[in-house]
């Protein structure tokens, strides 16, 4: 377009392609200079134990046991072991962190937004807090984790297709979310990030509990968490057959990894 | 009638009796046959067992014949024959006197009572090859969680293998062990080491390695249970079992 | 101004974008020719709602229709399930049902209370009426305070003319709408075992269920060594310490032993009058079947994951090595040299191409790996004494017994530890003393048994895989060197 201008003021184009010049240039380098200094990573050693050494630390993979319970907040239900526990508990790996701002939403440009926003695929990000205290959240959210039933978010029509499986078979969800966690070995992405957009991964899920067809529909932009996160999935040989009152073949799955270390 | 006989029969031999009797005494009563000579007493005795020990019993027995008078010194009067059981705490002779018509026997018997029981008769003095092994064979011992023969060790190494190259017909084994601390499989190891590293010693210093086993014993079968140094260095061994 | 936003939003690239809208004057100075310049260029406006139409038909497209869809994620917080567990109710008045039910009742609470997958509610928060059938199930009861529980196990058992009969069902009392998770039912000879394995299997199918397709283990079993009868013979037990009965009558000592992975056979190491030779033991023959002696000290056996290979260590070259031969015991050949005592092999799980062991090569036993034909040694640990090493079932894990600091005249408390392969890092399992060696591995990766003398006499202990739920199985005698079976 610039040159089109300049083509276009036949008379006044020496000056003007001189103002024009200069000051493309000039956005080049506030572009170059942007990129470099603005958003470098301080990168952070690989805790140094590529040399042969055992490093004693919170382990990086995840033994296959799910978390402990929040503490209830009923003070009737209150079941705190107290203080004759003589076992001490290795302190627990922190959970994978909740970066629910606008930037993990899916990106879409932002001219579908305008046309289109009754349309959008974008999962609606989760409320800060994930942890549903107990007794309260309903049939839907049970505190033993939460998922995106597509009817209740609100988002693309398909998903209203996709049936009532979430609703219905929560415990099979929520099984597929530990098997994936449980194996996700995030020791396997560059060291050198430590923020990433989230990557989300479908795959199904055959009748036996096979999973299949897995690829990566949103990349993160760090090919090694890409491929981590696909990784994750494959490793599972089975998530146990399907509910046998689901009449479906299969089950799709849209499964997100949110990476920080 | 019967009856009548029988007194008449009584009356007449009485009557005949006396005469004869009367006829007797008038006539010179024969004379008395004339004492035959009396004849010598005789006497033996015997003391069974001849020799016991303080406070055992011995059979004193005696024979006379033709005594009236039999004594022993010591236990006077006794019987012409007899025997008695004696326990005297000294030697003794028993004298035996018989006396009777014909004169007087004697006759001794010597008892000896030994003071100390006998000494036991000592043992062949033979000695077996298992005793000369055990007497001259020294354990070797070892270093914590360490197979190798350490320096205050070599000088047993040398003496068993002098001991072993004089007596060639000897076969043994080597018994590897380990202290209590420490892992099973590990110290089973750790022991086979100990007991090849012995083994190897032996052979270096001349001892045919035919005549050597090894078997390791881990802390299976330790020599002592302590939990203490003084202990686990006692388990620590290469330990040699004659095996001929 | 609306051309200039038309030109802004046909852009694909934000950061152009954005250092546009930043550098507003300049827009401003060049307003004028840009409007005329790009509305001439790019066309009209129909040709970018073309465009936006363009790109929802390709989003739409990409819809499956007729196709459940989930979605979810990672970081949502994926806790234990907290379960009430019901004791189930009699269903005849057989006079029988009451000590089949305290079996039954104590066998399934213990199973799922330990399977670390669920996290049971205290029965003192129960409510008072518990349903024997689904129609007696309460809901509101259940899913509110004070069980707060998401998962409900009821059921009833009763015996008729000698017959057991038990049914059991998993209701998500969260979903009144259709909360049947489970519905089953076991049928069998009334008798205290068969109550037992009853509720064994119905606590493995709730974990089944529940833990995202791992299997449970409330039938599996562990092989073990015991003194009580005066020698150490390998003996039996179910995966919770109860049903233990000896297996060999050697009159000897048999140490490690090791089941295959088809349940088949044990391999252990037995002495003899000339050493210590690998054994097998035919638990389908209930006997001793033969294995070649080898000579020297043979120690450890290992089977590979596919059951066609043994690992062991041997002395019969003179320095105790790792071997590996076929299972019946021909083709060995040394898969480690050099000096030092190699010994307690151990395959990767996962991929039989990898075998753990411990070596003295250095001084104090360390742990190492290698590749199955001995190349690719790699140390894993470098300081202390370190044994016994196990690998998970994912491959991912190994675990092992490690005295950190160790040397002349320390008692010596060794530990168990778990170290991730990949990264070398460790966690500390065990933490009350005493000496805890020999741990094994359970088939879901979840669970790790160990002996341990900690009371003073060495036993089997139990425990999760982050140390947790420590629990003593032998009582009698001296027990050690614990086994778990692959299934």
């Amino acid at each position: 377009m610039a040159s089109a201008e300049i083509y276009f003021e036949h008379d006044r184009w020496g000056r003007a392609l001189a103002w024009s010049a200069g000051f493309h240039v000039g956005i080049m380098l506030a572009l170059l200079v942007y990129a470099t200094f603005v958003n470098r990573h301080t990168g952070e050693g690989w805790g140094a134990g590529g040399g042969g050494e055992a490093i004693g630390a919170t382990l990086v993979s995840t033994v296959p046991l799910p978390a402990n319970p929040a503490p209830a907040q009923n003070v009737l239900a209150n079941e705190s072991k107290g203080l004759t526990q003589s076992q001490p508990k290795i302190e627990e790996k922190a959970p994978d962190a909740i970066e629910i701002q606008g930037k993990n939403a899916k990106v879409k440009p932002k001219k579908k937004q305008e046309t289109a926003s009754t349309k959008q695929a974008q999962p609606e990000p989760e409320p800060e807090d994930n942890r549903v205290a107990f007794g309260e959240g309903g049939p839907v959210s049970g505190p033993y984790g939460t998922f995106s039933a597509a009817g209740a978010k609100g988002g693309f029509g398909f998903t209203g297709g996709g049936g009532d499986f979430g609703t219905r078979f929560q415990y099979y969800v929520r099984g597929v979310q530990q098997r994936i966690s449980e194996n996700w070995l995030k020791y396997e992405v560059d060291p050198r990030i430590t923020n990433a957009q989230r990557v989300y991964v479908t795959f199904d899920i055959a009748r036996d509990g096979h999973p299949s067809n897995v690829r990566v529909e949103q990349s993160s932009g760090v090919p090694s968490l890409d491929q981590s996160a696909q990784r994750a999935v494959q490793r599972v040989d089975s998530f146990g057959s399907l509910p046998s009152e689901y009449s479906g073949s299969k089950v799709s799955v849209e499964f997100w990894f949110d990476y920080k270390r | 009638m019967k009856y009548r006989l029988k007194w008449l029969f009584l009356i007449v031999g009485l009557s005949a009796l006396l005469a004869l009797g009367a006829c007797k005494k008038k006539a010179a009563p024969p004379p008395p046959p004339p004492p035959p000579p009396p004849a010598s007493p005789t006497a033996s005795i015997s003391v069974n067992p001849s020799s016991i020990q303080a406070g055992q019993s011995a059979s004193l027995t005696w024979q006379t014949s033709n005594a009236t008078d039999v004594s022993i010194d010591g236990i006077g009067a006794v019987q012409p024959n007899g025997s008695q059981s004696v326990s005297p705490t000294d030697s003794t002779t028993y004298h035996l006197t018989a006396k009777g018509a014909g004169g007087s026997q004697e006759a001794t018997a010597r008892l000896t009572v030994t003071q100390a029981p006998p000494p036991p008769p000592p043992p062949a003095p033979t000695v077996t090859d298992e005793d000369l092994f055990a007497q001259n064979i020294k354990d070797v011992y070892f270093d914590y969680d360490k197979s190798d023969v350490r320096g205050d060790q070599q000088s047993s190494i040398q003496a068993d293998a002098q001991f072993l190259n004089q007596h060639p017909s000897m076969n043994f084994t080597i018994e590897g062990h380990c202290d209590e601390r420490g892992s099973t499989d590990y110290n089973l190891a750790l022991g086979d080491q100990r007991a090849s590293a012995v083994k190897n010693a032996l052979t270096a210093a001349g001892v045919n390695a035919s005549r050597i086993k090894t078997i390791s014993y881990g802390k299976e079968k330790p020599f002592c249970s302590e939990s203490n140094e003084a202990c686990w260095q006692q388990n620590r061994r290469g330990h040699f079992l004659y095996t001929k | 101004m609306k051309s200039t936003e038309t030109t802004a939003n046909s852009l694909q690239s934000a950061a152009y974008r954005n250092t546009i809208l930043m550098y507003p004057k300049l827009l401003l100075s060049r307003m004028d020719e840009a409007d005329r310049t790009s509305s001439r260029w790019c066309g009209s406006k129909p040709l970018v709602r073309a465009l936006v139409f363009l790109c929802i038909y390709c989003l739409l497209s990409t819809v499956l229709l007729a196709q459940d869809w989930i979605k979810t994620g990672t970081g949502l917080g994926v806790e234990k399930v907290r379960m009430a567990v019901a004791d189930f109710k009699p269903a005849t008045a057989d006079p029988q049902n009451t000590a089949l039910l305290k079996t039954f009742n104590d066998t399934l609470w213990n199973d799922l209370d330990v399977s670390g997958v669920v996290e049971l509610v205290s029965k003192s928060f129960y409510p008072l009426q518990v349903p024997g059938q689904p129609p007696e199930v309460n809901f509101m009861a259940w899913n509110a305070p004070p069980p707060n529980a998401a998962m409900l196990a009821f059921g009833n058992l009763g015996v008729t003319n000698g017959r057991l009969t038990v049914q059991g069902w998993l209701y998500d009392v969260k979903n009144t709408q259709s909360p049947q998770v489970l519905g089953k039912q076991y049928a069998d000879t009334a008798s205290d075992p068969a109550a037992r394995l009853m509720a064994h299997k119905f606590a493995d199918e709730i974990i089944a269920r529940l833990g995202g397709g791992v299997e449970g283990i409330a039938e599996t079993q562990i092989y073990f060594v015991s003194d009580r009868t005066g020698h150490k013979e390998i003996w039996a037990m179910d995966y919770d310490g109860s049903n233990q009965h000896q297996l060999t009558h050697l009159g000897s000592i048999a140490l490690s032993p090791r089941i295959s992975p088809d349940g088949s056979r044990i391999a252990f190491s037995g002495l003899t009058k000339n050493g210590w030779e690998i054994m097998m033991y035919s638990l389908e023959l209930s006997r001793m079947v033969s294995f070649p002696h080898m000579g020297g000290t043979n120690l450890s056996p290992a089977w590979s994951a596919d059951g066609t290979k043994l690992a062991f260590s041997s002395s019969r070259a003179g320095d105790p090595a790792i071997y590996v031969a076929d299972n019946s015991g021909s083709g060995a050949r040394r898969v480690t040299t050099g000096k030092g005592p190699d010994v307690s092999p151990v395959f990767n799980r996962k991929t039989d191409g990898q075998i753990a062991f411990v070596s003295g090569r250095t001084g104090l036993p360390q742990i190492y790996t290698m590749g199955v034909d001995g190349t690719n040694l790699l140390k894993l640990t470098d300081q202390g004494y370190a044994v016994s090493p196990n690998w998970s079932p994912n491959g991912q894990f190994l675990t092992f017994a490690w005295v950190r600091k160790y040397g002349p005249g320390d008692p010596g408390a060794s530990d168990i530890y778990l170290m991730d392969i990949a990264s070398k890092q460790w966690v500390q399992l065990t933490h009350d003393g005493g000496r805890n060696d020999f741990p094994s591995w359970s088939p879901d990766g979840r669970h790790i048994v160990f002996q341990s003398n900690r009371t003073g006499s060495l036993e089997i202990w139990s425990m999760l895989a982050d140390g947790s739920k420590v629990q003593q199985l032998t009582f009698t005698g001296h027990n050690s060197q614990p086994n778990w079976s692959w299934k």
